[in-house]
């Protein structure tokens, strides 16, 4: 009937809560709002929303543990809204399986473009064919050809190395998400392994491999203390 | 705000500082005084702690003596009870007093009974009072038990009495610093009852008590005694200040000591006379040179005495010289000496007393007007047999080069006399040639030998050579034998004296020697600062005076190993040992107990070395330790010397204490000032975009419908402008909680600097869109080691600065670059640059009252200064200049430990 996303926010600031309402509404989303962690839990059992917007910083419960009572049981995206020097908390979540995040203050920009990678992804997966291959993906002037595993910018092949390659890879299979150090780890090298130097090393050979001006990087965008993000061909932050 | 009122301290901390400071409670000793076994000491200490028991004070038995009375054995039971510790002593297991866990208990009160009991081997200390000492120390109070033929200083009083040697004593000053004295009190004739009923000891031994010890004589002498004793604390007691400020009359005593045996009972009766006078009293020893003869036995004799003196609370003197008498004249003229004590055993006569007058006679004659007591004394005198051997071995130094030097005398002589003969100068000279020689031999020469040798080989050249008849041995003429005799008294003279000038000048030059030494460790010790630089130098005062090996501990070991310093000496064999945990278990007992420990001590004896408290107003602010391996154990003579290096080497450390603490109080008040500056400084430039957001909103609100669309948008746009603004601002106040409350302590993690960079450079961006900005980074990748988020906010603010300060089209480069171990950050612009006068206060969070304060100048202030305390606290260095191009640089640096770049 209705065909518009809806979007749960948890928010115990009114101010906040109205503005963000306020800009989903006119970007044609709908929204219910929590005030609480419980009610927060209870809102998205009933009413089963597309996204979950959810502020770490709340009254009767740790937002983490929202977070958790959440993915036991739902893959809905979450993303969380978190303060400013909180780097910690903000890897907890999404090691725990938020998505994405977004920092107080941020621009409504930010958070739009966050929106729709999270729920585009979402959907990606919900259709996704287990154990398909990726095909070709293209992300502005970046094309990746899993097939062939040829990397290419503007037409020119880009060399890269096996483990150069899988992190390219991973990063644009999740384009537009946040990926933490934690888990690029894990997917590249596997778990109980810290290779936090070699995945340095390796991004600041791919960033003078892939980018114009490796100083300031258009694809991959390092988020200090969280991870690496590859950049949404649709252009976001 | 009010100035002056952020200065006033606050007068209840300050009492609250000074309560905390006080020195530590030191337990209360009550003593239970009594005048011989069975009067019932025990009984009352054990009646008077079952009265605490039921007042409900924590009550413990530390030790009682097993009793064969059964009212006391009763009123034992139903006391809280320590397990005696028992100690196997040449295959009998004894029972002793066990210390350790009485300080672990910690009781409010304990029982110990037989103060004066000594403790068997293998327990810390060697007396029992010394355990008391510490459970004193620690705060807890003691009730014992003491006969009066247990005080020192009556010791030998009683022993005169009662013809029985009490060995075990204890020194005057425990008693007369006990708390509370309770005199214990019975009639004789009680008492003997109670010994033939058995209650005292048991049957068997009470027959051979009562022969010798307890006879009614005896048992009343010793009663006075203890009457007095107990009588001259009560009066004392109650004349604190007497006790201290009068001297009667001006008297001071001075003790003659030597190794013989009677000098213990002359130091004891010294000791009751200083405190019936309420006088200062010194103890002398000179050392000449036959001291330096004496056996072992009299060494070790001679230590007990100083150690007895010690004790009882005398000063201890040691001088040298050559004769007694003398150096003692000496002595009393510069120190107003009144009374001299000296000891007089009845020397058997021999040849000798016939030509040296009696040390008395040589005092009188030397003082005159003196008062010098002699105490007899019927104890055997010291053996004599070792020293003239000795003595005689000592000045009989042979060596080939003397002999060369008394032949070339004697042949130069003798050839002299030759030619004064055949220039006819008068043969009379001759004998003078010759006894000038026998002068210039005995001058040259060590010890009498050689003298005596030469004036004898130089008569029979003199006969020889020059007596009629020539070259024969007959002395014909009358005269002769005299002038043979003179010649050899002349030489012996001359040797005696020259032997004696050199012991002196040998023995004043050691003297000085020390002076010197400890001036120069004053004067060095006053010029060096700092806590590591003051043990080196004692360190090296220490191995090199004493050639031993040394450690300093500055704190107690038990809070950890950085306090202790090391030094081995050069002339000694691996001293290491001195770093294990026994020897640094003694150094914290001394530590503890404020009390010197270690070999040769009466605590912990089987220690590898000598351990003494540096001590300064009853603080132990150091040990020093000195290697006693392989039984060297330090003489009294180098114990004074070692307390008085430490006693300068506490005035530094003391200084350098108070110095530090002096340094840490600036730094905190230092710290306040920035912090409230800090305040100031951001309260001031809060308000500024609050208030352009608090207006331009009023307006929008309140001109609803009236105002153009393009003016409410830009009042939209600067409510926007300001809001980011703020958040800037709280960024930087977020960075400053980050950097920790030392301000030196940073969490780093090994970040990409480019990464960093790049994440500054795009939120920059984000919010000056058109402004020009260059990046460029180093082929390499620089890994360094700082906290990501607050680089990022310096760089953020450095660059925000650029953009504020220079024109809207000019360029601004951002670059980093390697040089050797740091990582070099520097943002530059090509506008107006830095105006000269503010260059050296540009890292400055001043408030300043400028009044052409632009917008654009929001930028200067606390951003930077806040930048600075992160780069600092990082470790590194930031600097601003002018380029000679115009335009302005900012950079600052970051260290990167070891080479992490790939």
């Amino acid at each position: 009937m209705n065909n518009r996303r809806l979007i749960l926010i948890v928010e115990d600031e009114d101010g906040i809560s109205n503005f963000i309402s306020a800009i989903l509404g006119s970007n044609d989303y709908q929204t219910v709002r929590a005030r609480t962690g419980r009610e927060a839990i209870s809102l998205a059992a009933s009413r089963s929303p597309d996204l979950v917007l959810l502020d770490l910083g709340l009254p009767d419960m740790d937002g983490l543990a929202v977070l958790k009572a959440l993915r036991a049981w739902s893959r809905v995206p979450v993303i969380v809204v978190s303060a400013r020097g909180h780097e910690r908390e903000k890897v907890e979540a999404l090691d725990l399986g938020a998505d994405d995040y977004v920092t107080k203050p941020f621009g409504t920009s930010e958070l739009l473009a966050r929106i729709r990678t999270a729920l585009r992804h979402n959907l990606a997966a919900a259709a996704e064919e287990p154990g398909a291959g990726a095909g070709v993906l293209v992300i502005g002037d970046l094309t990746i050809d899993d097939e062939r595993r040829r990397v290419s910018r503007a037409g020119a092949e880009v060399h890269l190395t096996p483990i150069e390659y899988r992190i390219v890879l991973l990063l644009a299979r999740h384009a537009g998400k946040v990926l933490t150090h934690a888990f690029i780890c894990k997917e590249i090298w596997g778990p109980y392994t810290n290779e936090n130097q070699a995945l340095r090393v390796n991004m600041a050979n791919i960033r003078r491999k892939l980018e114009e001006n490796p100083a300031e990087p258009c694809y991959i965008v390092t988020e200090i203390g969280v991870g690496y993000r590859m950049v949404d061909g649709a252009g976001s932050a | 705000m009010d100035r002056g009122e952020e200065k006033r301290p606050d007068p209840d901390r300050i009492l609250e500082r000074i309560r905390a400071e006080e020195p530590r409670r030191v337990g209360r000793l009550k003593i239970f005084f009594g005048y011989a076994a069975g009067v019932g000491k025990t009984y009352a200490m054990l009646d008077e702690a079952q009265e605490l028991l039921r007042r409900g004070v924590d009550v413990v038995a530390g030790y009682i003596e097993p009793h064969t009375r059964p009212e006391t054995a009763q009123l034992v039971s139903g006391l809280p009870a320590l397990p005696p510790k028992p100690v196997l002593h040449k295959g009998i297991e004894l029972k002793e007093f066990d210390l350790d866990l009485a300080l672990e208990r910690k009781p409010e009160v304990i029982l110990v009974d037989e103060l004066a009991h000594t403790n068997a081997e293998g327990v810390r200390n060697r007396k029992r009072y010394q355990d008391v000492e510490e459970l004193l120390q620690a705060g807890i109070d003691v009730y014992t038990t003491v006969n009066v033929q247990h005080l020192e200083s009556l010791n030998d009083v009683v022993q005169s009495i009662t013809q029985v040697y009490v060995r075990e004593t204890i020194p005057d000053h425990l008693f007369d610093y006990a708390d509370k004295v309770k005199l214990i009190d019975i009639e004789p004739e009680e008492l003997l009852k109670r010994l033939n009923e058995g209650k005292v000891y048991r049957p068997d031994r009470a027959e051979v008590a009562m022969q010798h010890f307890f006879t009614s004589q005896n048992l009343r002498l010793l009663r006075e005694i203890a009457m007095r004793k107990a009588a001259d604390r009560v009066s004392h007691e109650h004349q604190p200040e007497l006790r201290y400020t009068e001297k009667t009359a001006g008297v001071k005593l001075l003790v003659c000591i030597s190794a013989s045996p009677s000098s213990a009972k002359s130091i004891r009766w010294a000791a009751r006379t200083a405190d019936a006078f309420h006088a200062p009293w010194t103890v002398l020893y000179v050392e000449t040179k036959e001291s330096e003869l004496v056996g072992e036995e009299a060494r070790k004799q001679l230590r007990s005495h100083m150690e007895l003196a010690e004790r009882l609370g005398a000063d201890i003197v040691t001088l040298n010289g050559h004769e007694v008498a003398p150096v003692v004249a000496e002595y009393v003229k510069h120190a107003g000496i009144t009374n001299i004590v000296i000891g007089k055993s009845r020397n058997p006569r021999t040849l000798r007393s016939l030509f040296e007058s009696d040390f008395a006679d040589q005092l009188i004659a030397r003082l005159g007007n003196i008062e010098l007591h002699i105490i007899a004394d019927t104890a055997a005198p010291l053996k004599k047999s070792a020293r003239p051997a000795a003595a005689l071995g000592r000045n009989l130094d042979f060596s080939w080069r003397h002999v060369l030097t008394l032949l070339a005398l004697l042949t130069a002589a003798t050839l002299v006399s030759f030619g004064l003969r055949a220039a006819h100068l008068g043969e009379q000279n001759v004998m003078m040639i010759y006894i000038l020689s026998v002068l210039v031999i005995s001058r040259l020469t060590p010890g009498y030998l050689y003298g005596v040798a030469g004036s004898v080989l130089s008569v029979l050249c003199y006969n020889f050579f020059f007596t009629k008849p020539y070259y024969t041995f007959n002395a014909i003429q009358a005269g002769y034998p005299i002038t043979f005799v003179v010649m050899l008294i002349v030489a012996l003279i001359t040797s005696a004296l020259t032997v004696r000038i050199k012991t002196q000048a040998r023995l004043a030059a050691e003297r000085e020697r020390r002076t010197e030494v400890l001036y120069e460790i004053n004067k060095k010790l006053l010029v060096t600062r700092g806590l590591e630089p003051i043990v080196e130098l004692t360190k090296d005062y220490l191995v090199r005076l004493f050639h031993r090996s040394a450690v300093i501990y500055t704190r107690d070991p038990v809070d950890g190993w950085d306090g202790a310093s090391f030094r081995q000496a050069a002339e000694e064999p691996d001293a290491s040992f001195l770093m294990t945990a026994d020897e640094r278990a003694v150094a914290h007992w001394v530590f503890a107990n404020q009390k010197r420990a270690g070999a040769g001590t009466d605590t912990l004896r089987g220690a590898g070395g000598f351990y003494m408290p540096v001590m300064a107003q009853s603080k132990v602010l150091g040990v020093i330790g000195l290697s006693c391996r392989e039984g060297r154990l330090l003489d009294q003579n180098n114990r004074i010397f070692l307390r008085m290096i430490s006693s300068l080497v506490a005035m530094a450390l003391e200084r350098q204490a108070l110095s530090d603490e002096q340094r840490s109080i600036l730094i905190e008040s230092e710290k306040e000032k920035m912090r409230s500056n800090l305040l100031r400084a951001i309260s001031h430039d809060l308000r500024t975009p609050l208030t352009g957001i608090l207006g331009a909103s009023s307006v929008l609100l309140e001109n609803e419908g009236r105002l153009a669309a393009d003016v409410r948008r830009k009042l939209i746009a600067d409510i926007r402008e300001d809001s980011q603004w703020l958040i800037r601002l709280v960024e930087n106040l977020l960075s400053v909680t980050r950097i920790g409350e030392s301000g030196a302590s940073v969490a780093k993690t090994p970040e990409a600097a480019e990464e960093i960079v790049a994440e500054a450079i795009s939120r920059i961006r984000k919010r000056f869109p058109e402004r020009r900005i260059h990046v460029s980074i180093p082929d390499e990748l620089l890994l360094v080691p700082m906290d990501g988020t607050l680089i990022e906010q310096v760089l953020i603010n450095l660059v925000e600065n650029a953009v504020k300060h220079s024109g809207a089209d000019s360029l601004i480069e951002v670059t980093v670059s390697r040089q050797s171990g740091t990582a070099v950050f520097e943002v530059s612009d090509n506008g107006e640059g830095i105006p000269a006068e503010e260059l050296p206060h540009l890292f400055e969070s001043y408030v300043s009252a400028e009044k052409k304060r632009a917008d654009s100048s929001r930028g200067m202030g606390i951003g930077l200064s806040i930048c600075m305390s992160i780069i600092k606290a990082h470790g590194g260095r930031m600097e601003a200049a002018n380029k000679p191009e115009g335009g302005a640089v900012l950079r600052f640096t970051l260290p990167m430990k070891g080479d992490e770049a790939l």
